[in-house]
C-alpha cells in the first residue's frame, strides 16, 4: 500500500471504456457502485461528445450485496431496449471482481443473446488502462475479422486510435493527408469511428499501420499472422522519420502489389506533401539551420512520458534540434525494454521508469532542465520551478484538447513540436541582450500570488461559492528546500540575475552556501558562488 | 408510490443514473476544512475518479491523498496505514484526518472504525467517514463528514440559545449569513463546519441547527437525538421565497416575529427580467447534486413549468416543506436515466438542469443545459444569492439565443465518429 496523489494510467474500465467509446454500435455496461461511471464524463467533458457515449451502469449498491441481488440481467435489457447495440461489453469493477461474481452467468441469465455480449473480465487490481485497451481492441478483431479478397488498389488500415488519444483527430489528418498524397486509400480506422462491420473488413487492406506502441500493435500482430498482413509500427515523429516512414509504406505497399500484378508506388515530389502542395513539406530542417536556432544547442531537455511520445520527442530534439537530451523516462512499465532499445545512444545514463510523478518532479527540481517535454504532471512541477514544459502526451488537461490542428506526426507534426519547443523555451536573440543588460522593462511579477485558481475545480466555470481559497497558499513555498536567509544587499544583486534564471541561481547559490558552512547569503557568498559556479 | 403531506407523490425507480460517489465531497470538503487533511482508503478508480471528474488537476499539494490498494494488499487482513500517516503528517501537518471508506475495502470487510481509532493520536485524530459508492451518493458523504465532526463539537449549555448553521459555504457566504441572522436578533453559535477544525460549533438542547444545504439529514438527526438539539424545519434559503420562509421561520425558533414579504418582494423584482425569461418555460432536472428539491421549488415560484424533478434521495421529514411547495410537479426518487432519456424527447424541455456526464449530449440533441455541479460552486444562498441563482437558470437560454442558428448536419460532422 502506498500514498497517491496523481497518477499516470487510468484504470482497466478507462481502456475498455476508450475502445467501446470509439466505436459504433458498441456499449459497455460496468458492474460497478454508483459513481465508477464518472468515467462518462472524461468523453462528455474533453472530447465533448454530442451524443450520450454507450456506456450504462449496471448499479450495485451495498443493500443488493447483502441480498444477493444482481441488477446486471435487468441492465443488459434495458440496454438491448433502448439502444439496441450490436455488441455489449461487460466489465466488471474493483469491487465485483473482488466479489468474483460469475458475469457469464450473470450475463447468460439476461435473455440477451450470447452472441452480443462479450465479458471481458479481466483483474483491474493488476491491469491498467493502456494494457486493458490494447487487449479488447485485440479480442474485438480476433472476433470479427474475417478472411477475404484484398482490395484492388492499394490501402492500409490505420490501427489504435483511439477515443481520448493525444492529438489524435489531428495526427488522423495529418496521416490522411500523407497517404493520399501517395495514392494509397484507408480502408479502415480502428477502432475510432469503426463499426463492427468496420473490423470484419480489416483484412481486406494490403498494410496495417499501428504507430501507438500502447494501442494497436498487439491487433497489428496477430494480423499479421492471421492474414499475413504486413505492418509498420514505426510512429512517424519528426522529418526524418517521417520520411523514412513514407518510404517503408511505398516499400510494403509495393510488395503486396508485385504479388498482385498491380503498378508499382512511387515517392512523389516532396512539396505535394505541403498544406498548399507547392512548398517545402516542413520548416523543420531550415529552422533548425537558422542562427536562431544556434542557442537552442545547448539547451538541456527532459523527456518523460508514454512510450511512443517519449521515443519520438527524445530523436527529435536529439536528431532534428541538435539539443542535448540529460535524462527520459517513461511511466510504463510494460513498454520500457522497447523504449531502452529506441533509445540506445541516446540518453547519458539509465532510462527512469517510474509511475511515481513526485520521483520525475524530483529529478527536475535537481536538474532544473532548460525544456522539460512530459504530461500534465510534469507541467504542473515545472510551473512551479518555473522550467519550461510542453505536454507531449497523456494524462492530459482540458488545455491538450483544442480545435485546432496541432498533429504530432508527419511533416506538419514536426512543424508543431518544432513551434512548441520554440515558445517554450527562452528566447534567442532576446535572451543574450537580458543576459547582457540584465531584465529592465522585462520584470515578470514574481509568481508568489498566482496558485492556478482556474485549474482547480476547472470543470466549473463561476467557481465563486466553494472557490479554493486554501489552494493557493501551497505552491508559493515552491522550490525553497532550505530556510537560508539572505542579506539585502544579495538580494537585491540577486533581483540584476534575469528572471528566468533567477529560481534557479538562487537554489543554486543556496546549495553552494550551505556546502560551505555558509548560514546565510551575503553579497560576499553570492559572488563566491557566482564565481565557482561559473556565473 | 409514497404520499406525504401535501399530497406530492414520489416517483421511486431503480436508481440508474449518472452520478459521482460520495468521494467526490473530498473536492469542497478539503478546501473548507483548511487544516484537515482527507485519506481515502481505496482503489486506482478512485484516484482516477478524483483526478479526472472533478476536473481537480490542483497538485499544489492536495490536502487529500488515496492510501491505493494494489493486488497484494487484498489477501491482507487489516490494511496498515501507519508509514502513510507519518508520511501526511510529515508533509501536511494536518489537525484531523479524515479516513474515507470506499467500495473495495467495504467489500473486503475492513473494520473502518477500529482502524480509525487505532491510528488516532490525541494530537491528530482520525476520523472515520464512510463514504463509498455502495451506499452514498455525490454530495451525501459531506453529511458523513459532519457526522464525524459531532463528537468535536462542545457541548453547549442548556439556555444558551444560538443558532448553528448546517452546511459548508464558502466564507464570504458565511459571514453573510451571520450578518444576516444577528440583524434579525438572532444570535449565532456557528457553523458546522468551520473553517478549522478546532473552532467547530458548540451544541447543546437550546441550539437551534438551521439546514442550509439539502443532503444532511443524517447528522441533523443525530445532533437532535444526541445532543437535544433543534432542527429548523422551514424551505432551504434558495431563492426570494426559501430564503423569507427560512429567515422567518428561523427567527420565530427564537420568538421573533419578521414579516420579510416586502423584502421578498423587493428581490423577486430585482430578478424580474430573468424571472420573465423563466416563465413558462419548462424544466427538467435530472439527479445529480441532490440540490434539486429546493432548486425545482424556486423555479416552480419563478413561474417556469418543471416537468421533472428528480434527486438521488429524498426523505420524506427532512424535504417535507420543500415537497410541499413542489405539489403539482413530478418528483422521483432514484430516477432510471434510460426512461429519463425518452421522456426529455417526448417533453422537449426548454432548459435541462444535468451532470456534468450528461450535459454536452443533451446539447447535442437539440437541449439547452446547466451544469448542475454550478449550483455547488456559485454563491447562492439567501439574500445576496439570489441574483446569481436566477442568473445561472437563465445565462444559458440567453446565450443560446445570441448564437446564430446551427446546422447540425454541418457542424457535428466528425466530431463523435461513434454517433454517426
Amino acid at each position: 500500500m502506498r500514498l497517491a496523489f496523481w497518477l499516470y494510467e487510468g484504470t482497466a474500465l478507462h481502456g475498455i471504456s476508450r475502445v467501446t467509446n470509439s466505436m459504433k454500435g458498441v456499449h459497455t455496461v460496468y458492474h460497478a457502485p454508483q459513481g465508477d461511471d464518472y468515467i462518462t464524463a472524461t468523453y462528455t467533458m474533453l472530447e465533448r461528445t454530442p451524443a450520450f457515449p454507450g456506456l450504462s451502469i449496471s448499479v450495485v449498491r451495498g443493500r443488493d450485496l447483502a441480498q444477493g441481488v444482481s441488477r446486471l440481467p435487468s441492465t443488459l435489457q434495458q440496454v438491448e431496449h433502448h439502444y439496441h447495440p450490436e455488441l455489449t461489453v461487460i466489465a466488471p469493477s474493483c469491487s465485483t471482481a473482488l466479489l468474483q461474481e460469475d458475469l457469464h452467468q450473470l450475463a447468460a441469465h439476461s435473455g440477451v443473446p450470447q452472441e452480443k455480449l462479450l465479458v471481458y473480465a479481466l483483474n483491474p487490481f493488476r491491469v491498467s488502462e493502456n494494457e486493458s485497451a490494447d487487449g479488447l481492441f485485440t479480442e474485438l478483431v480476433k472476433r470479427y475479422a474475417a478472411p477475404q479478397e484484398k482490395t484492388a488498389a492499394p490501402s492500409v488500415n490505420l490501427l489504435g486510435f483511439t477515443s481520448l488519444g493525444f492529438h489524435l483527430r489531428a495526427n488522423l489528418t495529418s496521416l490522411r493527408r500523407m497517404l493520399q498524397t501517395l495514392g494509397v486509400t484507408v480502408n479502415v480506422v480502428a477502432p475510432w469511428g469503426a463499426g463492427i462491420d468496420d473490423l470484419g473488413k480489416l483484412p481486406a487492406a494490403w498494410l496495417n499501420i499501428a504507430p501507438y506502441r500502447e494501442i494497436g500493435t498487439t491487433a497489428a500482430g496477430y494480423l499479421a499472422d492471421k492474414f499475413s498482413m504486413p505492418a509498420i509500427y514505426e510512429a512517424p515523429i519528426g522529418v526524418e522519420p517521417t520520411l523514412a516512414w513514407l518510404r517503408s509504406v511505398i516499400d510494403q505497399i509495393n510488395r503486396v502489389g508485385a504479388e498482385r500484378g498491380v503498378p508499382p508506388i512511387t515517392m512523389p515530389k516532396l512539396h505535394n506533401f505541403s498544406l498548399d502542395g507547392i512548398n517545402a513539406p516542413s520548416g523543420v530542417p531550415w529552422f533548425a539551420r537558422t542562427a536562431d536556432m544556434e542557442s537552442f544547442s545547448n539547451k538541456r531537455a527532459f523527456v518523460f512520458g508514454d512510450a511512443t511520445h517519449t521515443v519520438g520527442i527524445v530523436k527529435f530534439l536529439k536528431d532534428e534540434l541538435g539539443m542535448k537530451i540529460i535524462g527520459a523516462g517513461t511511466y510504463l512499465e510494460q513498454h520500457a525494454d522497447w523504449v531502452r532499445k529506441e533509445l540506445e545512444g541516446y540518453l547519458p545514463g539509465e532510462l527512469m521508469v517510474t509511475d511515481k510523478f513526485q520521483d520525475v518532479s524530483k529529478v527536475i527540481d535537481e536538474e532544473m532542465p532548460d525544456l522539460v517535454c512530459g504530461t500534465q504532471m510534469e507541467r504542473h512541477a515545472c510551473r512551479k520551478l518555473d522550467v519550461p514544459c510542453m505536454v507531449i502526451c497523456p494524462p492530459t488537461h482540458i488545455e491538450n484538447h483544442l480545435l485546432g490542428y496541432y498533429p504530432f506526426f508527419g511533416f506538419d507534426g514536426s512543424d508543431v513540436i518544432a513551434d512548441r519547443v520554440y515558445l517554450s523555451c527562452k528566447l534567442g536573440l532576446e535572451k543574450h541582450l537580458i543576459d547582457f543588460f540584465g531584465d529592465a522593462g522585462l520584470e515578470y511579477e514574481e509568481s508568489t500570488s498566482s496558485g492556478e485558481p482556474h485549474e482547480a475545480l476547472s470543470a466549473v466555470t463561476t467557481g465563486n461559492g466553494h472557490a479554493p481559497h486554501g489552494v493557493t497558499s501551497e505552491s508559493e513555498q515552491g522550490s525553497g528546500e532550505g530556510d537560508m536567509i539572505w542579506t539585502d544587499d544579495a538580494e537585491t544583486m540577486l533581483k540584476k540575475v534575469p528572471f528566468f534564471v533567477r529560481k534557479k541561481v538562487r537554489k543554486n547559490t543556496e546549495t553552494f552556501a550551505r556546502e560551505n558552512g555558509a548560514t546565510q547569503v551575503s553579497v560576499e557568498v553570492f559572488r563566491q558562488a557566482k564565481e565557482s559556479l561559473g556565473g | 408510490m409514497m404520499q406525504v403531506p401535501g399530497d406530492v407523490q414520489i416517483i421511486k425507480e431503480d436508481n440508474v443514473t449518472h452520478s459521482f460517489c460520495g468521494l467526490a465531497c473530498v473536492g469542497w470538503m478539503y478546501q473548507k476544512i483548511k487544516d484537515s487533511f482527507f485519506l481515502i482508503l481505496g482503489t486506482h478508480t478512485c484516484a482516477h475518479f478524483l483526478q479526472n471528474a472533478l476536473g481537480m488537476m490542483i497538485f499544489a499539494k492536495p490536502r487529500f491523498g488515496i492510501a491505493l490498494i494494489e493486488e497484494g494488499d487484498l489477501s491482507k487482513s487489516e490494511p496498515t496505514l501507519e508509514e502513510i500517516l507519518r508520511e501526511i503528517k510529515a508533509d501536511h501537518h494536518p489537525s484531523v484526518i479524515f479516513l474515507l471508506s470506499s467500495c473495495t475495502p467495504e467489500v473486503m470487510k475492513v473494520d473502518f472504525k477500529g482502524l480509525a481509532h487505532h491510528l488516532s493520536t490525541p494530537d491528530v485524530p482520525v476520523l472515520f467517514v464512510p463514504a463509498s459508492g455502495l451506499v452514498y451518493n455525490f454530495t451525501q458523504a459531506e453529511d458523513s463528514v459532519l457526522h464525524a465532526l459531532v463528537p468535536f463539537c462542545p457541548e453547549a449549555p442548556a439556555g444558551e440559545k444560538k443558532v448553528v448553521f448546517l452546511g459548508s459555504v464558502n466564507d464570504a457566504t458565511a459571514d453573510d449569513l451571520r450578518a444576516e441572522a444577528e440583524e434579525l436578533g438572532i444570535a449565532v453559535g456557528g457553523f458546522l463546519p468551520e473553517s478549522r477544525f478546532d473552532r467547530m460549533p458548540a451544541i447543546g438542547p437550546d441550539t437551534v441547527l438551521a439546514p442550509i444545504q439539502p443532503y444532511l439529514s443524517r447528522v441533523a438527526v443525530k445532533l437532535a437525538r444526541e445532543r437535544g438539539a433543534r432542527v429548523l424545519n422551514s424551505l432551504f434559503p434558495f431563492g426570494p421565497d426559501g430564503t423569507r420562509a427560512f429567515w422567518e421561520d428561523l427567527a420565530r425558533e427564537f420568538g421573533i416575529t419578521v414579516d420579510l414579504r416586502d423584502r421578498e418582494k423587493a428581490a423577486w423584482e430585482k430578478i424580474r427580467k430573468q424571472t420573465d425569461m423563466l416563465k413558462g418555460k419548462k424544466v427538467f432536472l435530472t439527479a445529480d447534486t441532490m440540490l434539486e428539491l429546493p432548486l425545482g421549488r424556486f423555479l416552480k415560484n419563478a413561474g417556469a413549468d418543471v416537468v421533472e424533478c428528480s434527486s438521488a434521495y429524498i426523505n420524506k421529514k427532512f424535504h417535507s416543506r420543500e415537497l410541499e411547495a413542489l405539489e403539482g410537479v413530478r418528483v422521483v426518487e432514484q430516477p432510471n436515466f434510460h426512461r429519463q432519456l425518452v421522456d426529455v424527447k417526448r417533453i422537449k424541455p426548454d432548459l435541462i438542469v444535468t451532470s456534468l456526464m450528461t450535459a454536452n449530449p443533451f446539447v447535442g440533441h437539440g437541449f439547452v443545459v446547466k451544469w448542475s455541479m454550478e449550483f455547488m460552486l456559485t454563491s447562492i444562498h439567501s439574500w445576496s444569492g439570489v441574483f446569481p441563482l436566477a442568473n445561472l437558470f437563465v445565462s444559458p437560454l440567453q446565450r443560446r439565443s445570441l448564437l446564430p442558428a446551427f446546422d447540425e448536419e454541418v457542424w457535428l460532422e466528425g466530431v463523435m465518429p461513434s454517433a454517426e
